[in-house]
């Protein structure tokens, strides 16, 4: 096949070349593209089942569905760039025997103002969608409430601690109450660590010299994991430790059992170190 | 074939990348080489239960390139970093006691987060603290400002989350002279007991910021086998 008739036969294969629908390039990229979208979307809706953890809180439940729904929103869009690019890769792939014979080039999209103004719109509509359900989340999870417990976590190199404010209890193994509002404040001793009990729908970093505030409210019994999630150094893998969610009259029991000098009903926010405070709303 | 002979070349590559880190995590050059069996005491009752009986003894160094009895504390070992020997890694049974007696020949200072001046996870809950004159003190904590360092342990992920080890050891203001160590004789005995997690492997270091850099957690503290290594629990 001849340079031009190379050419002549890419332009007869675009989306708007004079073959019926489903025999040019647009229309067998729309096939592939529908099929890999539909993958896409199946995965987004069920692999979260199975991926994530089970979930402790309502802020838990909130980035649960975050996840599947911009996982479905994405879906379409990567496909189209798999589907292009996977058709490009068969169909449009260089056959010339010379090696040293560049491919042609395919007809120039520039000035194509339909396509421009549907590339944008679709784009800024999905940003923006994107950006209000992330601010809604997000903004759930600043939200103060009476009677909060404070816990005061502290990453080091390569352990978690957590310190009850009032009761004198610092342990390595978090226990929360259920059905009470908690509000972690966050900081390391030395490099940065991701504080990541993924149950809870949390995960922040944990800055030396800055107390990082997130808030939660554990619904559900149960045991978690919490695990650091930024890489901190030679026994990163090991920054785990057991956590669990109990009845009230299960904590306070914890507490008088690990030292406690008075109840849990710590509300204040009584901020152990020292350091300047980044609340996360600010 | 070409194809095939690439994605057989990268495969190979990629396994032989692998293989090099995992081999690297247990084998570094500059590590200590080995691994202590403890040694067996027999049995010892604890709450009631039988358990076997094991016990370990190991020391902490000021000067990780000196030589004990002739054997290199860290083959290669920086001349300005501490740390333990002469073997980083040690082998336990599952479930039994141990008796572990760490002799400590290294200055100190305060530690970072003073929740590691405290004794976690021993039997009983204290260790006993032996100066280097012969005065001995039976203790759950130590002065947070007076600590040389630490030694804390917790398993794997998966393997006991539950287990977790944390021993503070003094300052020792007595420093052997000299690069080498032989003559390290003044030093803080520092013993406790604790019942071993199930089978796995767990990770030991000192929490002693004891490097440089960072929060003092670079250099010493950043390589492995000075103030880290492993325990293996069968």
């Amino acid at each position: 096949m001849s340079f031009e008739e190379q050419v002549d036969d890419i332009e007869a294969n675009t989306l708007l070349g004079g073959q019926p629908f489903f025999s040019r390039a647009g229309g067998k990229i729309f096939i592939i593209w529908l099929v890999f979208t539909v993958v896409g979307v199946l995965i987004g809706a069920y692999a979260p089942h199975h991926l994530l953890p089970g979930l402790l809180s309502s802020e838990g439940g909130d980035v649960w569905a975050t996840v599947v729904v911009f996982t479905v929103l994405a879906a379409p869009v990567a496909a189209f760039v798999y589907a292009v690019g996977f058709y490009s890769l068969i169909a449009w792939r260089h056959r010339s025997d010379d090696p040293d014979v560049p491919p042609p080039d395919g007809a120039p999209q520039r000035g194509n103002g339909p396509v421009t103004v549907l590339w944008l719109s679709i784009s800024t509509f999905l940003v923006v969608v994107l950006l209000f359900w992330g601010i809604t989340v997000w903004s759930a999870q600043q939200t103060t409430h009476p009677n909060t417990l404070q816990v005061n976590v502290t990453g080091q190199q390569w352990v978690w601690t957590y310190s009850y404010p009032g009761t004198g209890v610092e342990t390595r193994t978090l226990e929360l109450p259920l059905n009470r509002p908690v509000q972690f404040n966050i900081t390391s001793v030395d490099v940065t660590h991701g504080f990541w009990p993924a149950a809870l729908g949390v995960q922040v970093d944990a800055n030396p010299g800055e107390v990082t505030v997130i808030r939660t409210t554990p619904n559900k019994l149960g045991s978690f994991i919490v695990q650091c999630s930024q890489l901190c150094g030679l026994y990163h893998a090991f920054m785990n430790n057991q956590a669990a969610v109990v009845t009230s009259q299960q904590f306070d029991s914890w507490l008088q059992t690990h030292g406690a000098t008075s109840s849990a009903a710590n509300t204040d926010a009584d901020i152990s170190s020292g350091a300047s405070t980044t609340a996360m709303n600010k | 074939m070409g194809v095939i002979l690439t994605f057989v070349v990268a495969f190979v590559a990629i396994a032989g990348v692998a293989a090099y880190f995992v081999t690297e995590t247990y084998t570094s050059p500059n590590a200590p080489s080995g691994i202590e069996v403890a040694k067996s005491l027999g049995t010892a009752v604890v709450n009631g239960q039988t358990l076997p009986h094991v016990a370990l003894q190991f020391q902490t160094y000021p000067d990780a390139s000196g030589t004990v009895n002739g054997k290199a504390i860290h083959p290669g070992g920086n001349p300005s970093w501490p740390a333990y020997g002469l073997v980083n890694q040690f082998q336990v049974p599952a479930h039994a006691l141990v008796t572990v007696t760490v002799q400590q020949y290294d200055s100190g200072g305060s530690l970072n987060n003073p929740w590691f001046a405290n004794v976690h996870g021993t039997v009983g809950g204290t260790a006993v603290f032996t100066t280097p004159s012969g005065k001995t003190t039976v203790a759950n904590h130590w002065d947070p400002d007076n600590i040389g360092h630490t030694f804390t342990m917790r398993s794997a992920p998966g393997v006991d989350s539950n287990f977790f080890l944390n021993v503070p050891l003094p300052t020792n203001e007595n420093l052997p002279t000299g690069s080498s160590n032989d003559d390290a004789g003044q030093h803080y005995t520092v013993t406790f007991s604790f019942i071993s997690g199930s089978k796995g492997v767990y990770a030991w270091n000192c929490e002693f910021p004891c490097g440089s850099m960072v929060a003092s957690f670079g250099g010493v503290m950043g390589a492995y086998g000075y103030m880290s290594g492993f325990v293996h629990v069968v």
